[in-house]
C-alpha cells in the first residue's frame, strides 16, 4: 500500500515541475531577436520597399489604392459599373468626404511605410556588417521615407512628421500633430539629399533599388511642385547629365513591357513580380485587376469621357493604343473582341490574361520622360520656352510618334510658342503621356487647373477648390481634433 | 441475467430457513401506474433475508418469521419503504422518488447534492440527450435556460456557436469551456481546419465526441459554479460525463437508426422566362438592345429553363447511425465499452460526414482505499464539404453561385457532361466558365479528424475524511485536409488545377492533483474542502502546401510535386497554464450553505507583467422549507434561495499576442522575390485575461409534491479588460494595438419549469419549459472611440460594413439605411435626397431616409437596424407515454433577433448576368409604379438597408419522436430485456417571416463581431428517421 501512495505522489510531482510560463514563439520573429546581422538589415529594408506594392488584404499603395486619389479623383478616370465600393464611386464623383475609406487606407499605407523606414533607420546602425552597406540601406530607407512624405504633403498638405518607431502603446506617445507644409518639405529634401549618396547603379540582382539618380529625379519633382524652378532645373540637369545613362525607350510600349523592366527610361519603378503576395497573386496589380475579360461588363476602372481623353490623340501617336485598348485579341478564341468603350491597357499583361492580378509589369513611379517634361516646364515657367525646352518636349513627342528621338522632325515638333501656349502644350503632352501613372491629379493641382479641367467631365461636376487637397481621415482626427485640423471645405 | 439473480436469491432463501413459520406471496407495483416494479430488493427487517422481485414484480418469502413482520423495500428511483405485512398474499405500492434536491449533481472537480449547491447549475434533461445529432453541442439546444446554440449552417458536421448567458467578449473566444470526463477542452474550431485555402467552414471538433456515449451534461452558469475554472470560467462551463458501467448489470445494447434528409426550404428564384425579360429591361436601362426576343421568352416559358438551385441539392440524402455498447460491473470493477458509426450524406451535392468512434470507460477498486480508472475515446471523422469560392465577391461559395447562375444557361451539355464552356453571362477563364454544380460534384474538399481523448485517474482515501486524486489526461487532435479543384472548376480554372493539403496536430496534456476533505462538527456543521494544483500544456503545429498548373486532373492532391508549387506555410505554438484551485463548502444543518471557491491561473498567453490572475467567488443558499415557519406552506414542497457573486476570466485571447512581432512581406529586386521582415505588432507586456464579474440570484421551487418544479435565475455580468485591437493613430505606423480596454455588460433572466401534467395508470405527460432573456450591451471600446466597423472578410460585404460595434448597443448590431419607397417622378429625383456616391439616380430607384436632414444620403444617415441577438428564446418539450408508446415533441423559438440576409440582397440586385429573386417581377416600371422594388438597372452595388436586415424570429417544431417498446413478455421471448422502435422527424415545421433558407444561421461561424449574416450558408434540412434500440 505504501508503494501505491509513493507512486501516486511521484506521478503528481513529475508534472508539477516540468513547465515554464515563458514560452518562446517558434513560428514568427519577435523584435528583440531581430536586427542582429546585416541580413536582418537587408530584410528590413526590403520590407520598406514592399510597403509600396504589398498590403495583404488591401490594394497596395502603388498597386491601386493611390490611383483612386491621383487618377480617379482627377478628370480622365472614373468608376465603372463593376466598382462596387461606394467610397470609390464617391471618389470618382468627387463627393468623397473625410470618412472615405480609400483616403484613409492611403494615409495608413503611407504611414505604415514611413514607420517601416523609421524602424530601419533607427536600428540598422546597430547591426554587425559593412558600414558601406549599412549606410546604403539607411539611405534607401530615407529615399522611400522622403518619397512617401512627398506623396503625403501633396495629398493632404502639412501632415504629421514621424521620424522614429513608437516605443510604447500608450495613446499619447502614438499621437502626432500636423506640421506645416514647409516643415514637411524640409524633411523631404533632407531625406532625399541623404539619398543622393546612394549608388548610381546596382548589379542586375539588385536592380530596382533606389539610386542617387532616383533621389535627384524625385527632388526635381519636389522643387517643381514648390515652384522652386532654379533648383528644379539644376536637379533635372544632374539627372540628365549625371552619367546615369538614362534615355527614352524608342518604343513607348517598352515602358510597360515586363521583359524591359528597370530599363534605361525607368529611373525608379515600384517592382511587381508574380506571386509576390503568395499563391498566385502579385503584391498588387494596379488597374489590371479591373480587367473583366472579353465581356460587355464595364470594368471597375474606366475612362470617364472618350471624347475628352481618347479621341484627342493625333493620328500616329502610339501612346493611345498603349494606354487604351478599343479592340483586343482574345487569346483563347483567337478572335478580335471590340469593347463597348476603350479599356485601360498599360498594365494589362497580354500573355497572362487569365490571372491579370498576378502581373510582372512594374509601376514606373518616375521615368526619364517625366524629367524631360519637368525640366521643360521649369524653364518655361522662368519666362519663356528656350531651345532646350523645345528639344526636351519634342523628344518626348518624337518618341510618341515613333520617330528618331534626337532628330528634329517638323511633322511632330512644336515650335513658335509663347510661355502660355508652351505651358498649354506641356500640359497637353503630360495628359497623353502619363495615363494611369499617378500623375494627373498632382499635375492639375500644381498647375492650378484642377477645378476647370475636372468640371469638363459632366459626372464629376461636384469638384470644387477644396479638392486641391484630400481630407484628413476622420478616424485619425477623432484622436486629436485640435492637433489635426481638417483641410478647408471638409468639415 | 435477472433469472440468475432470482434463482440465486431463491436458493439463498431456502438454505437459511431452518423452520418455516410463514409463506408470503407478494407483488410490488408503482403506486400510480400499477405497473410491476422489477428487480427491487425486499428484505425482512432485522434479518439478512432478502429477495428480488421478478419480471412480473412478484416476490416470495418462506421464513421462520411469523406474520406480521416489517419489509424494507428499496429500488432505484423510488422512495425506500418500510411496511408491516400482516396477510398473505400482499400487494405493495411503491412511490416514485421525486426528491430532486437530493440528487447528486456533477460540479467542477466533484459532485454535490443539489440541495447543497449555491451556484446556478442546470442539467440537460435525459430526453434531450437521445436526440439524433452529429455533435454533442447540439444536445444543448433548447435544453437549458440561458444557453443559446446557433448552428452555423446545415452542413453535416457544421460548427455551432454556444453562448451561455450572452457573449462576454468582443474579440476573444466566447465559447464555453467543455469538461469531458474531467478533461478541460476549449472548443476551438481552428482545430478543425489545417488552414487549407478555399476549404470553407471548418468542421466542428466537438463532433469527435459521439453523442450516444453521453450519460449526462451539466451546464455551470454563474461565477460560484465556474470560478473553480478561473481564467476559463467566464463563458460558462459544460460538463459532459460519458456512460459508465454499473455494478451487477452486464448488458449489451444496440442502438441504430436510418433516415433521410431533404432541404427544408428553397428560395423563390426567377425562372428562365422571367429572367430573360428582366435582363431585357436591364439592357434597356443602360442603352443596350435587349437580347431576348418575345419568341425566345415564350420558349423559355414553355421549357422552364434550368433550375440551378435544385441541381445543387441532393434529395432524400441518407443518414444512419449504429452503436453497440457493452457495460456492467462486479463488486470491484465497472466497465462500459462502445463502438459507434455515424454516416450522413449532406443535402448539398458533394458533402457528407462519417464518424467512427470507440470508447472504453473502466474503473477498478484496487483496494478499499484505492481505485483507479481510465476513460478513453478515439474517433475518426471524415467530412466532405462545400468549399468557398476563391473569387469571393458576390459568390462566396458554390451554393450561392448556383443560386445566382442565370436560369437560361444549361447545367449539362447534351452528352450529359457538365456545361463548363458555354455561359455568355460569366467570365471565361482559360476557356472555362464557372459551373457551380460541377464545382460541388468534382471539387475534392475533405477534412479528416482523428482525436484521442483519454484520461487516467487514481483516487486514494488517505483517511476516512481525506481523499487524494491524481488525473492525467491527453487530448490529441489531428486534422488533415485535402483539397483539389480540377482545371474546369471555378477555383481551378485560373491555374489549371489547384491542389492544397494541410495538416494540423494539436496535443494537450493535463495533470490535475486534488485533495478533498470532508468532515462534520457535531450534528450541525458540515464542511468539505477541495484544494488542487493543475497543469496543462498544449502545443500545436500546422503545415500546408499546394501546387497548381497540373498536366491533368488525374492525381488530384496526391502528387503536388507534379505541379507548380505555391508558397507553403507552417506554424507552431505552445501554451502553458498552471493553476491552484480551492473550494470550501460549509453547510449549517443543511439549511444554510456557503461556498467559497477560487482559482489562480498563470498562463503563458499573458504578458510578462501580468502572468497570474486570481478568480474568487462566494455563494450562499438557503433551503427555506427546512425552516419551521415554512413547514406548512400549502403546496410548497421545497424552496431554496441562491445568491452568488464572483469573478472569472477568459484566456481565449490567442497565443503570443503580448509580444512584438515581425511579419514577412516580399519585394522583388532584379526580378527575384526577396523576403522582407516588417513590424506587425507592438509589444504589450500588460496583456492579460478578460475579467467578468457576475452576480446571480436564484430561486428553486418545488410545488404540489414536486409535480411542478420551477427554477428562476436573474443575473448581471460585467466584463472588463476586454481584449480589443484598439484603433490607434495611423501615423504611428500601426492601425491597432491589442489592449485590455473594453467592457461589455450582460443581464438577464432564466426560467426553467418542469411539470408533471398527468399521471395515471397507463398514461403520463411531462413537460419542460425553458425560457431565457439576455440583454447585451457594449460599455466601452477604448481610446475614446465609440464605434467601429468590423472587417467582414468578403469583398462585397467588407465595403458595405453591415455590422458595427458601438457603445451602448449590443454586439452584432446591424448598421444601415432605412428605405423610403421608390422615386416615382423626375420631380422627386430632382428635389429629394439621393445617395451621394451614386452619380445618376433615376426614376424608379430606391429612396433612402435622410435621417440627419442634410439633403443628401451619406454614411451619416445610417443607423441601428437591430441586432442578431434575440430578445428571448424559449423551448417547450413534452414527453407523453401511453402503455408501451411514448411520444416526445419539442418546440423551440426565438424572438427579436435579426439576420442580415446578404444573399437576398444580392438576389434583388438586377444585373446582366445573375439570377434574381422572383420578387423582382414586381419591379418598378412606368406602368407598374411599385413603391417597393426598384427598376431594373445594372448596378451591382449592395446597400445595407432595413429591407435586408430581416426579422429572424421563429417557432420551430424541432423534434417529434414516437416510440414503441415491446412488452416485456414479448421481448423476453426474443431474448432481450428491452426492445424499442421509434420514428422521428426533425425540423418538421418552422414558422418564421425570414425569407432565407433558415433563421438559425451564421455564415461566419463562431465569430463575435459579425454574427447573424446569412451569405448563402448551407441550408438546413428536414430529417425523417426510424430507429431501433435493443438491450440484451
Amino acid at each position: 500500500m505504501k508503494k501505491i501512495i509513493l507512486l501516486f505522489l511521484l506521478s503528481a510531482g513529475l508534472f508539477v515541475s516540468c513547465a515554464d510560463l515563458e514560452v518562446t514563439p517558434t513560428s514568427f520573429v519577435t523584435e528583440d531577436k531581430y536586427f542582429k546581422t546585416q541580413d536582418d538589415a537587408v530584410a528590413s529594408v526590403a520590407a520598406v520597399y514592399a510597403s509600396l506594392s504589398l498590403d495583404p488584404g488591401e490594394q497596395s499603395l502603388f498597386g491601386r489604392n493611390l490611383y483612386f486619389l491621383t487618377d480617379m479623383g482627377s478628370d480622365y478616370a472614373a468608376a465603372g459599373v463593376s466598382a462596387t465600393n461606394p467610397q470609390v464611386r464617391a471618389m470618382s464623383a468627387l463627393t468623397h468626404d473625410a470618412t472615405n475609406d480609400r483616403v484613409q487606407v492611403a494615409w495608413r499605407q503611407i504611414y505604415a511605410g514611413i514607420n517601416r523606414a523609421n524602424v530601419s533607420i533607427d536600428n540598422i546602425s546597430k547591426v554587425s556588417g559593412s558600414e558601406t552597406v549599412k549606410t546604403r540601406l539607411i539611405n534607401e530607407a530615407k529615399f522611400i521615407r522622403g518619397l512617401l512624405y512627398f506623396q503625403a504633403v501633396r495629398l493632404w498638405g502639412g501632415v504629421p512628421i514621424v521620424l522614429h518607431e513608437p516605443t510604447s502603446i500608450q495613446l499619447e506617445s502614438l499621437k502626432s500633430k500636423r506640421a506645416t507644409v514647409d516643415e514637411v518639405y524640409a524633411q523631404i529634401i533632407k531625406d532625399l539629399t541623404d539619398a543622393e549618396g546612394l549608388p548610381p547603379t546596382y548589379s542586375a540582382a539588385d536592380a530596382g533599388r533606389a539610386t542617387s539618380g532616383a533621389a535627384k529625379a524625385i527632388l526635381t519633382k519636389v522643387y517643381l511642385t514648390r515652384k522652386d524652378y532654379p533648383n528644379a532645373i539644376a536637379k533635372a540637369r544632374e539627372v540628365i547629365n549625371g552619367g546615369y545613362g538614362y534615355a527614352l525607350f524608342e518604343n513607348f510600349q517598352d515602358i510597360f513591357t515586363k521583359t524591359k523592366k528597370n530599363g534605361k527610361e525607368h529611373i525608379f519603378s515600384v517592382q511587381f513580380e508574380p506571386n509576390q503576395a503568395g499563391n498566385g497573386s502579385s503584391g498588387s496589380t494596379f488597374q489590371s485587376t479591373s480587367f473583366t475579360g472579353f465581356t460587355a461588363t464595364e470594368p471597375a476602372d474606366i475612362i470617364s469621357d472618350v471624347a475628352l481623353f481618347y479621341d484627342i490623340y493625333a493620328a500616329g501617336d502610339t501612346r493611345r493604343d498603349v494606354s487604351y485598348a478599343k479592340k483586343l485579341v482574345n487569346p483563347v478564341t483567337g478572335t478580335l473582341y471590340t469593347f463597348p468603350k476603350p479599356i485601360f491597357k498599360k498594365y494589362l499583361d497580354l500573355t497572362n490574361l487569365a490571372t491579370p492580378g498576378n502581373t510582372a509589369i512594374n509601376f514606373p513611379l518616375i521615368r526619364y520622360a517625366d524629367i524631360l517634361l519637368s525640366l521643360a516646364e521649369a524653364i518655361n515657367e522662368q519666362g519663356a520656352p528656350t531651345a532646350e525646352a523645345y528639344e526636351l518636349l519634342n523628344q518626348v513627342r518624337r518618341r510618341a510618334f515613333g520617330k528618331p528621338i534626337t532628330t528634329p522632325d517638323a511633322t511632330v515638333d512644336l515650335a513658335g510658342l509663347d510661355q502660355v501656349t508652351f505651358r498649354a502644350a506641356i500640359q497637353e503632352e503630360r495628359k497623353k503621356e502619363f495615363v494611369q501613372e499617378g500623375q494627373r491629379w498632382f499635375d492639375l493641382v500644381r498647375w492650378g487647373t484642377l477645378v476647370t479641367e475636372v468640371k469638363k467631365v459632366t459626372a464629376k461636376n461636384s469638384v470644387s477648390e477644396k479638392n486641391n487637397l484630400y481630407p484628413i481621415p476622420q478616424s485619425e482626427r477623432n484622436f486629436d481634433p485640435v492637433g489635426l485640423p481638417q483641410n478647408p471645405g471638409y468639415n | 441475467m435477472l433469472f440468475l439473480l432470482l434463482s440465486y436469491a431463491g436458493i439463498n432463501a431456502q438454505n437459511t430457513t431452518p423452520l418455516i413459520q410463514s409463506k408470503l406471496d407478494g407483488t410490488l407495483v408503482d403506486d400510480i401506474t400499477n405497473q410491476p416494479v422489477i428487480g427491487a430488493s425486499i428484505t425482512i427487517k432485522g434479518t439478512t433475508h432478502g429477495v428480488v422481485t421478478d419480471a412480473e414484480g412478484k416476490f416470495y418469502f418462506q421464513t421462520g418469521q411469523k406474520l406480521p413482520y416489517t419489509l424494507i423495500v428499496s429500488y432505484i428511483g423510488y422512495k425506500k419503504l418500510e411496511i408491516i405485512v400482516d396477510k398473505n398474499p400482499v400487494t405493495i405500492s411503491l412511490k416514485e422518488e421525486r426528491q430532486e434536491l437530493d440528487e447528486l449533481v456533477v460540479v467542477g472537480y466533484g459532485t454535490q447534492k443539489r440541495k447543497d449547491i449555491t451556484g446556478s447549475v442546470a442539467s440537460v434533461p435525459k430526453a434531450n440527450l437521445s436526440q439524433v445529432t452529429s455533435s454533442a453541442d447540439n444536445l444543448l439546444r433548447g435544453a437549458v435556460a440561458g444557453v443559446v446554440v446557433t448552428q452555423s449552417s446545415g452542413r453535416p458536421g457544421a460548427s455551432s456557436s454556444v453562448r451561455i448567458r450572452g457573449g462576454n467578449s468582443i474579440t476573444a473566444g466566447n465559447e464555453p469551456l467543455y469538461v469531458v470526463d474531467g478533461i478541460l477542452i476549449y472548443n476551438d474550431n481552428n482545430n478543425g481546419s489545417a488552414g487549407v485555402s478555399f476549404a470553407g467552414a471548418s468542421i466542428n471538433v466537438l463532433s469527435t465526441i459521439n453523442p450516444a456515449d453521453i450519460e449526462s451534461i451539466e451546464v455551470l452558469k454563474d461565477a460560484s459554479a465556474t470560478a473553480i475554472y478561473g481564467s476559463r470560467g467566464s463563458n460558462g462551463v459544460v460538463i459532459i460525463t460519458t456512460k459508465k458501467g454499473t455494478k451487477g448489470h452486464d448488458n449489451i445494447s444496440y442502438q441504430g437508426y436510418f433516415g433521410f434528409q431533404d432541404v427544408s426550404k428553397k428560395l423563390h428564384l426567377m425562372n428562365a422566362a422571367q429572367w430573360a425579360s428582366l435582363r431585357n429591361d436591364v439592357q434597356a436601362s443602360i442603352g443596350q438592345t435587349p437580347s431576348f426576343t418575345a419568341a425566345q421568352i415564350e420558349d423559355f416559358r414553355n421549357s422552364g429553363g434550368y433550375d440551378w438551385q435544385s441541381a445543387a441539392f441532393r434529395s432524400s440524402a441518407p443518414v444512419q447511425n449504429h452503436q453497440l455498447s457493452f457495460s456492467g460491473g462486479d463488486e470491484r470493477s465497472r466497465y462500459a465499452v462502445s463502438a459507434g458509426y455515424f454516416d450522413q450524406e449532406g443535402t448539398v451535392l458533394g458533402s457528407d460526414f462519417k464518424r467512427i468512434s470507440l470508447r472504453i470507460n473502466y474503473e477498478k477498486n484496487y483496494s478499499t482505499n484505492f481505485k483507479f480508472g481510465v476513460n478513453a475515446n478515439y474517433s475518426n471523422s471524415i467530412a466532405n464539404g462545400v468549399g468557398s469560392n476563391g473569387n469571393g465577391g458576390r459568390t462566396p461559395n458554390p451554393i450561392v453561385s448556383a443560386v445566382l447562375t442565370a436560369p437560361v444557361v444549361p447545367i449539362r451539355n447534351t452528352d450529359g457532361t457538365y456545361n463548363v464552356t458555354n455561359n455568355i453571362y460569366a467570365t471565361s477563364v482559360n476557356g472555362f466558365v464557372p459551373n457551380p454544380i460541377n464545382d460541388l460534384e468534382n471539387t475534392i474538399n475533405e477534412t479528416k479528424i482523428s482525436r484521442i481523448l483519454t484520461s487516467l485517474f487514481g483516487e486514494y482515501k488517505i483517511t476516512k475524511k481525506l481523499t487524494a486524486k491524481v488525473a492525467v489526461s491527453g487530448d490529441v487532435i489531428n486534422t488533415k485536409q485535402n483539397y483539389y479543384a480540377p482545371a474546369n472548376t471555378t477555383n481551378g480554372a485560373g491555374t489549371k488545377g489547384l491542389a492544397s493539403i494541410g495538416d494540423r496536430l494539436v496535443s494537450s496534456v493535463l495533470n490535475e492533483n486534488t485533495l478533498n476533505y470532508n468532515t462534520t462538527f457535531g450534528e450541525n456543521h458540515k464542511f468539505s474542502v477541495l484544494g488542487g494544483y493543475t497543469l496543462q500544456y498544449t502545443q500545436g503545429e500546422t503545415v500546408n502546401a499546394g501546387a497548381n498548373t497540373f498536366v491533368n486532373d488525374s492525381n488530384t492532391y496526391n502528387a503536388i510535386q507534379d505541379g507548380v508549387a505555391v508558397k507553403p506555410y507552417s506554424d507552431a505554438f505552445e501554451s502553458v497554464l498552471k493553476s491552484w484551485l480551492a473550494r470550501v463548502n460549509y453547510s449549517y444543518r443543511g439549511k444554510y450553505n456557503f461556498t467559497l471557491s477560487g482559482r489562480a491561473d498563470g498562463s503563458s498567453r499573458f504578458g510578462s507583467e501580468s502572468l497570474w490572475g486570481y478568480f474568487p467567488s462566494a455563494g450562499f443558499s438557503w433551503n427555506i422549507t427546512d425552516e419551521e415557519f415554512a413547514n406548512n406552506i400549502k403546496g410548497v414542497t421545497e424552496a431554496k434561495l441562491r445568491l452568488t457573486a464572483g469573478t472569472t476570466g477568459n484566456q481565449e485571447i490567442g497565443n503570443y499576442l503580448s509580444l512584438a512581432s515581425m511579419g514577412s512581406v516580399n519585394y522583388s529586386f532584379g526580378g527575384t522575390l526577396y523576403t522582407g521582415l516588417a513590424p506587425t505588432r507592438l509589444a504589450n507586456p500588460d496583456l492579460k485575461w478578460e475579467k467578468t464579474t457576475q452576480y446571480n440570484a436564484g430561486l428553486d421551487l418545488s410545488l404540489l409534491d414536486r409535480k411542478v418544479n420551477f427554477v428562476f435565475d436573474v443575473y448581471y455580468k460585467k466584463t472588463n479588460d476586454l481584449l480589443i485591437s484598439v484603433p490607434v493613430p495611423l501615423t504611428s505606423g500601426y492601425a491597432t494595438v491589442l489592449q485590455n480596454i473594453g467592457g461589455v455588460e450582460n443581464k438577464g433572466i432564466e426560467v426553467g419549469l418542469t411539470t408533471e401534467n398527468l399521471k395515471t395508470e397507463h398514461f403520463s405527460w411531462n413537460s419542460n419549459i425553458v425560457f431565457s432573456a439576455n440583454r447585451n450591451k457594449v460599455v466601452s471600446i477604448g481610446n475614446g472611440v465609440d464605434q467601429f466597423f468590423p472587417v467582414v472578410p468578403n469583398g462585397s460585404l467588407l465595403q458595405q460594413q453591415p455590422v458595427t460595434v458601438k457603445v451602448g448597443l449590443p454586439l452584432g448590431t446591424f448598421w444601415g439605411y432605412k428605405t423610403n419607397g421608390i422615386f416615382q417622378t423626375q420631380e422627386e429625383v430632382n428635389t429629394q435626397p439621393k445617395i451621394n456616391s451614386l452619380a445618376n439616380t433615376k426614376v424608379g430607384d430606391r429612396k433612402y431616409v435622410d435621417t440627419n436632414g442634410d439633403g443628401v444620403i451619406t454614411a451619416l444617415d445610417k443607423g441601428n437596424l437591430g441586432t442578431s441577438q434575440p430578445k428571448f428564446v424559449a423551448s417547450f418539450s413534452n414527453t407523453i407515454s401511453y402503455r408501451d408508446f411514448d411520444l416526445n415533441f419539442s418546440f423551440q423559438g426565438s424572438y427579436g433577433a435579426k439576420i442580415f440576409n446578404a444573399l437576398n440582397q444580392q438576389l434583388e440586385i438586377s444585373t446582366l448576368g445573375t439570377n434574381a429573386n422572383v420578387t423582382l417581377e414586381d419591379r418598378w416600371t412606368p406602368t407598374n409604379p411599385s413603391n417597393e422594388i426598384p427598376r431594373a438597372s445594372s448596378s451591382p452595388l449592395g446597400i445595407v438597408s432595413e429591407r435586408y436586415v430581416e426579422d429572424a424570429s421563429f417557432v420551430r417544431l424541432k423534434l417529434v419522436t414516437l416510440g414503441y417498446t415491446l412488452p416485456k413478455s414479448v421481448s423476453k421471448r426474443l431474448g432481450a430485456t428491452s426492445v424499442k422502435f421509434y420514428v422521428s422527424a426533425e425540423n418538421l415545421v418552422t414558422w418564421t417571416k425570414y425569407t432565407g433558407y433558415d433563421p438559425e444561421v451564421s455564415s461566419y461561424e463562431q465569430n463575435n463581431l459579425y454574427p447573424g449574416i446569412d451569405f448563402g450558408s448551407y441550408p438546413n434540412s428536414r430529417t425523417f428517421i426510424s430507429g431501433l434500440n435493443v438491450t440484451f
